[in-house]
């Protein structure tokens, strides 16, 4: 496979480009479904830290920020960084916030469940995550009671999870709140409890089929029983996924034929991804020109790059101001891509952090990568640091930088090699990735 | 009743948009990230007033090179307050002799002593006695009851609502990004929202506002030299594209922003700001207008109306900020602004007449709102909405439409256009007594102006011939990105549209070139007809796109492209074109203008038009069809100010035998003449003056999307020595009063004998003048500029023979 593809692949899967995999991966020997196969196999279950497993008095704040900073750096070093990937892909699908929920405990179960579901079948996803405590909170089903329906998860479950708006009726949503009531909480041990004396036992029509559907009726339903329903369900994840991991608004035919993948294994969601990897558009140039890194895969690319962690950098505080928050999702929609990231305001806090990066390297040998080097090959050694090929454009006005730097101060010190980093972690080159 | 399942914060950030350089915006409900801090933290102690920030003070010191043009002496600046959650209107302007409100709100209910009356029914609540002192001074106009038919008391929805200012389709634009549409131009500095993200209303279907840092940039401020290297060369990597792909670009871009938005809003955030949400906010937003950045609009705004429950202390607290906010913004605002400000509030929607059980109210549906400024024309407008019978869950009916107070706003301070930017005529409220700038006393430009008009020596900008040293002609479909600003006299910045001569050389088969600002979307309508193997000319007046580029795109086969530029349009500038009855300045077949007898090779000829066919001593510059009569050779004019070094450009392009005219801007030598150069061979030259630009004149161009407004082609042809009328009034964005002139792209088809055509106005005599010469089979068109005539209507003329006409009507001038 083409190194240059292979890297590609390994940018979008794998967050950066490690030259080890590189270098394995692009043995001629080496076909395009054999990266992909080894890309994905990933190991799971993944067992969490102590600390997050269970709700500490009092201490809800250093367990969040101690969970930012564990799944990031799992990011930069899990063995298939493809697993951490796919688990923000679930999380900002099936979104539930630490906010909301306040529950070190349901959040990380619900992390989990992404994780060691993450390539699982999406149907037996969606009834896992329907019932934990997480999503029960988050979207209120937790007050989803007989007397008094609450529409919230009913409605975003075909809203956002599974169909899309436009395929489902008011009447669906106020049948299938209905079937939900009592899906709610023990609230002695914050573990899922079904009510039934809060259950609507009466009969409901949803998508015009009259019966006494429950809650987990209507998952089965929408993507098992009405096959319909099940494809246009496919169709609707398989574009989200495809504008998550390769480029905007893809054709119709990319969109069909990923989404009978998913239908035909029953929603199985390895062969779906992999089908995803395999397909040429994958590679074409509006998909290696078509992403910019989110805010958290620019601080894991960063924290790979420099070779920091995420306790020196304290990247909770940053990627707020970038527009991304681990654990708290800006609303059950979950995040969009690219231009979403792209403004004065949130760039502006990019590199505020890609600056505050440089004072970590500030006593190691990074300040002092001029020396002995002509400006043109500082530069290409600030760029090999990030594993970059820069443009023209770029090498240029870089070249320059070092050129005045110098000229005005002549020894090679700390400003030029702080400067330069920086500006090399703020290049397009690294956000288009 | 519908009880939304968000939140106002969440509403507003699902309204905060991306920027996507390969897509356009569209909106879903759940597209949009929440990126905003409203409601979070409080800024440092301190008030900082009075304080004036001079451009000269700004670091850098190249202030021209990115920030937009300051801001005119009479136009006025817009500050909009959001008071997000839905706030309580009957708490903030109390109906205080109203038994079923102290029936209804119960014990929420301020008591009649305790309001700040405005009038025998009304007051204000206790909490606004900044805002009293301000009412009482004549500068706060009270909007009562003002709504919006088929509410949904959805936070999303109504926000939705009132951010997409229209009452018809999806919100996919805001209304102050449609009027910044109308601006033009790609100054980073039109309009800004205070705050990470970028919400709906001002977002454009071209032009977007920009998103300032709420606590300042902490990247992009610096002044140390170091820093200086560094930006400069992060505001290198956008210099020129880089060939990988729109998102690299956009990014590169974005970080030139990040530098140059930090500079320039550095001095705002380095003194001590008061306490306070809105207050530190609206500070803020008094120092970013002292800075005199070129900023139109402002957006800021702060949460936690939505006061289901407590609402007195919550309510009373957010008041008490509010009025706190108007005092430090009024007193931090430099004198040059203070009647150039108005200050408007929103909100997504009222409350319920009825309290709650929680001391709380619920979504309602009618508010009252705030004007206010120097120019503002105290009172109270509207009606408190009735309250009788209402029951528990009963909504308020209004008395105001909402998008009457934009559309009063729009037309009474930011210069007209709100049928435009609404999509709809709202009735004006009459809320301002003058207009922006106390001592002018000039009427409102309409909001789409481009500006005045700044002609240049004409001046190569691209050549496809010599681009990069060597021939790339554009194949079908290429585009040619042409760089305008910065170049041939034309500035780096404050450019809104420019007037350009595009001529298209060696053309391998019939097709067309249109020509479009980079980054926009591409118009249907093509502005240069061409037949194979000829030059054909045509002056464009086109938006600057993305970067100051405009881009020409070849439809069919292969052809060279060659681009002059004549001029430019800019709102700080006065020069405002007058349009004219045609009238002959020169014909050298019958002596006309003081030659007879063709330009000779290498030929040249000075033609006086100052004093003549109306173009005063003032103007500076005329705009003049000119026709190349029967030459014996394929050569070109050029046409420049007289008595200038004559530059390296052509007015008109033609073929031996072949009769052809151009539209042409130029600019007036000192002697009040304009010279024409013919290269090779002779030829007669024809010119009428249709118009002249002039710091008195009253004209600012518009330019519009193209509207077909003639098509003959599916019709029969327009027969010999007959006419054609066309109404161009109050079609394709032309308002129906006001318009002076019309810009006409004409083309003609499939002539059948060699023929002219002349546009003139309406109810006037048929000048002897021509626009275009189609030969015979020859498809042609031209740019023509034509006062309008009696009933809204221009005159095209058909000479000899038959021939299809398609007529796009892409701007006006106002006067």
């Amino acid at each position: 496979m083409e190194a240059t593809h292979v890297a590609h692949l390994l940018r979008r899967t794998e967050y950066v480009v490690r030259p080890e995999r590189l270098a394995a991966l692009s043995q001629p020997s080496v076909t395009r479904e054999n990266a992909v196969d080894d890309i994905l196999a990933v190991t799971v279950p993944v067992a969490l830290p102590a600390f997050l497993d269970h709700d500490i008095d009092g201490q809800g704040y250093d367990q969040w920020v101690y969970a930012v900073q564990w799944w990031i750096d799992r990011m930069v070093d899990a063995p298939r960084p493809m697993l951490e990937k796919m688990t923000w892909f679930w999380h900002g699908h099936f979104c539930s916030s630490w906010d909301k929920v306040n529950s070190a405990k349901a959040m990380l179960a619900q992390n989990k469940l992404f994780r060691d579901s993450a390539f699982g079948n999406f149907r037996t996803l969606t009834q896992t995550m329907a019932v934990q405590p997480a999503m029960l909170f988050y979207l209120d089903n937790v007050d989803n009671v007989k007397r008094s329906p609450n529409q919230n998860f009913a409605r975003e479950l075909m809203e956002l999870f599974t169909l899309g708006v436009g395929n489902y009726t008011e009447d669906d949503v106020t049948a299938a709140a209905r079937a939900w009531t009592g899906h709610g909480i023990d609230w002695d041990t914050l573990e899922y409890r079904f009510w039934p004396s809060q259950h609507d036992i009466g009969t409901k029509t949803f998508m015009g089929v009259t019966r006494n559907w429950n809650g987990p009726d209507i998952i089965n339903y929408l993507l098992q029983e009405n096959t319909t329903k099940k494809l246009v369900a496919c169709r609707f994840l398989t574009k989200k996924l495809w504008e998550f991991f390769a480029h905007q608004q893809p054709a119709q035919t990319i969109i069909d034929e990923l989404a009978q993948v998913l239908f035909d294994s029953d929603l199985a969601i390895l062969p779906w991804v992999k089908a995803m990897l395999m397909r040429d558009e994958f590679y074409s140039v509006a998909a290696q020109q078509g992403m910019v890194r989110s805010p958290v895969d620019f601080v894991v690319a960063v924290q790979y790059h420099t070779g920091l962690r995420a306790a020196d950098l304290d990247p909770q505080w940053y990627v707020e101001n970038m527009g991304q928050v681990p654990f708290d999702p800006p609303n059950v929609a979950g995040w969009k891509t690219n231009g979403y990231w792209v403004n004065t305001s949130l760039f502006g806090a990019r590199a505020d952090f890609a600056r505050g990066v440089t004072w970590h390297l500030r006593h190691d040998d990074a300040n002092s990568i001029g020396d002995g080097h002509t400006p043109a090959e500082t530069v290409d050694i600030a760029a090999a640091m990030f594993g970059l090929n820069l443009s023209d454009a770029t090498r240029t006005a870089l070249v320059h930088f070092v050129d005045v730097q110098r000229a005005n101060e002549p020894w090679v010190g700390w400003w030029e090699a702080t400067n330069l980093l920086t500006m090399t972690m703020m290049t397009p080159e690294f956000h288009v990735a | 009743m519908i009880d939304p399942d968000i939140s106002t914060e969440a509403a507003r950030a699902l309204l905060t948009v991306p920027i996507d350089p390969t897509d356009r915006l569209t909106l879903d409900r759940r597209r949009f990230l929440q990126m905003l801090g409203y409601g979070v933290g409080a800024g440092a102690m301190l008030g900082g007033l009075g304080e004036v920030l001079s451009p000269g003070a700004l670091p850098g010191g190249l202030r021209d090179a990115w920030a937009g043009s300051p801001v005119a002496p009479t136009d006025g600046i817009l500050v909009l307050i959001g008071q997000f959650g839905g706030s309580d209107g009957l708490n903030t302007v109390v109906p205080y002799t109203n038994g079923d409100y102290y029936a209804q709100h119960g014990a929420l209910a301020i008591p009649p002593s305790h309001v700040l009356p405005l009038s025998g029914q009304v007051g204000l609540h206790p909490n606004l006695p900044f805002l009293k002192s301000l009412y009482d001074s004549g500068d706060v106009a009270v909007v009562q009851g003002v709504g919006y038919p088929n509410p949904d008391l959805s936070h999303f929805s109504s926000m939705a609502n009132w951010m997409y200012g229209k009452a018809t389709g999806s919100p996919n634009t805001g209304w102050i990004g449609r009027w910044l549409d109308g601006m033009g131009g790609t100054d980073l500095f039109k309009a800004a929202s205070v705050g990470q993200g970028l919400p709906l209303h001002l977002v454009g279907d071209v032009a977007r506002g920009i998103a300032i840092p709420q606590w300042g940039d902490r990247f992009a401020g610096g002044s140390d030299e170091h820093d200086r290297w560094m930006y400069d060369a992060l505001r290198g990597f956008s210099a020129t594209p880089a060939g990988r792909g729109p998102w690299h670009d956009t990014i590169a871009t974005t970080m030139k922003n990040v530098i140059d938005v930090g500079q320039q809003i550095g001095p705002v955030f380095a003194r001590d700001l008061p306490d306070g949400e809105l207050t530190r906010q609206l500070t803020v937003v008094a120092r970013l207008i002292n800075a005199d950045l070129g900023l139109r609009v402002i957006d800021t705004g702060f949460g936690g109306f939505d006061t289901h429950a407590d609402q007195p202390a919550g309510l009373g607290g957010l008041l008490t900020d509010f009025d706190q906010a108007l005092k430090s913004f009024f007193q931090t605002l430099d004198d040059r602004f203070r009647s150039r400000v108005t200050i408007m509030t929103y909100s997504e929607f009222g409350r319920t007449s009825w309290s709650n059980d929680s001391s709380g109210t619920d979504h309602g549906t009618v508010n009252n709102h705030f004007v206010i400024g120097k120019g503002v024309r105290g009172g109270l407008y509207g009606a408190q909405p009735s309250l009788a019978g209402l029951s528990r869950w009963d909504r308020m009916a209004h008395h105001v439409d909402f998008r009457s107070m934009y559309a009063s706003v729009l037309d009474g301070w930011m210069g007209g256009g709100s049928s435009t930017v609404l999509g709809a005529n709202y009735p004006n409220l009459g809320l301002f007594e003058t207009s922006p700038g106390l001592d002018v006393a000039t009427g409102g430009v309409p909001p789409t102006a481009l500006g005045d008009f700044v002609g240049v020596t004409p001046y190569r900008l691209y050549d496809s011939r010599v681009a990069g040293g060597r021939t790339i002609e554009l194949g079908p479909g290429a585009i040619a990105e042409v760089q305008v600003t910065g170049q041939g006299g034309v500035p780096a910045s404050g450019i809104t549209a420019v007037a350009v001569n595009v001529t298209a050389v060696d053309a391998t088969q019939d097709t067309s070139f249109t020509v479009w600002g980079t980054g926009e979307t591409r118009p249907d309508v093509a502005n240069v007809v061409i037949p194979p193997n000829r030059a054909v000319p045509n002056l464009v007046i086109v938006k600057v796109g993305k970067g100051g580029r405009i881009n020409v795109m070849n439809d069919l086969g292969a052809a060279n492209c060659v681009v002059d530029v004549i001029g430019y349009f800019r709102t700080t500038t006065a020069n405002r074109l007058q349009a004219v009855t045609p009238s002959r300045v020169l014909d050298t077949r019958d002596g006309s203008g003081g030659r007879r007898g063709p330009l000779g090779p290498g030929g040249s000829y000075d033609v006086m038009v100052r004093g003549r066919a109306g173009v005063p001593v003032n103007a500076n510059s005329v705009v003049v069809n000119v026709t190349a009569v029967q030459p014996t050779s394929s050569s070109y004019l050029t046409v420049w100010p007289s008595r200038e070094a004559r530059p390296y450009a052509s007015s008109l392009n033609f073929l031996q035998g072949v009769t052809i005219p151009n539209l042409v801007i130029a600019k007036i030598g000192a002697n009040g003449r304009i010279a024409v150069f013919n290269k090779f061979g002779y030829v007669h030259v024809v010119m009428d003056v249709v118009g002249y630009f002039s710091p008195t004149s009253p004209g600012r161009y518009v330019p519009v999307a193209g509207t077909r407004v003639l098509d003959t082609r599916s019709d029969s042809k327009v027969a010999p020595a007959s006419m054609v009328s066309i109404s161009v009034l109050g079609i394709g964005g032309v308002p129906t009063s006001g318009v002076s002139a019309v810009a006409l792209n004409v083309g003609a088809y499939q002539p059948t004998s060699d023929t002219f055509l002349t546009a003139w106005p309406n109810g006037l005599t048929r000048p002897l003048a021509s626009n275009l010469n189609p030969a015979r089979g020859q498809d042609v068109s031209n740019l023509v500029i034509v006062k309008v005539g009696a009933q809204g209507v221009v005159n095209l003329y058909n000479h000899t023979g038959s021939v299809h006409l398609a007529v796009d009507l892409v701007g006006y001038f106002t006067g």
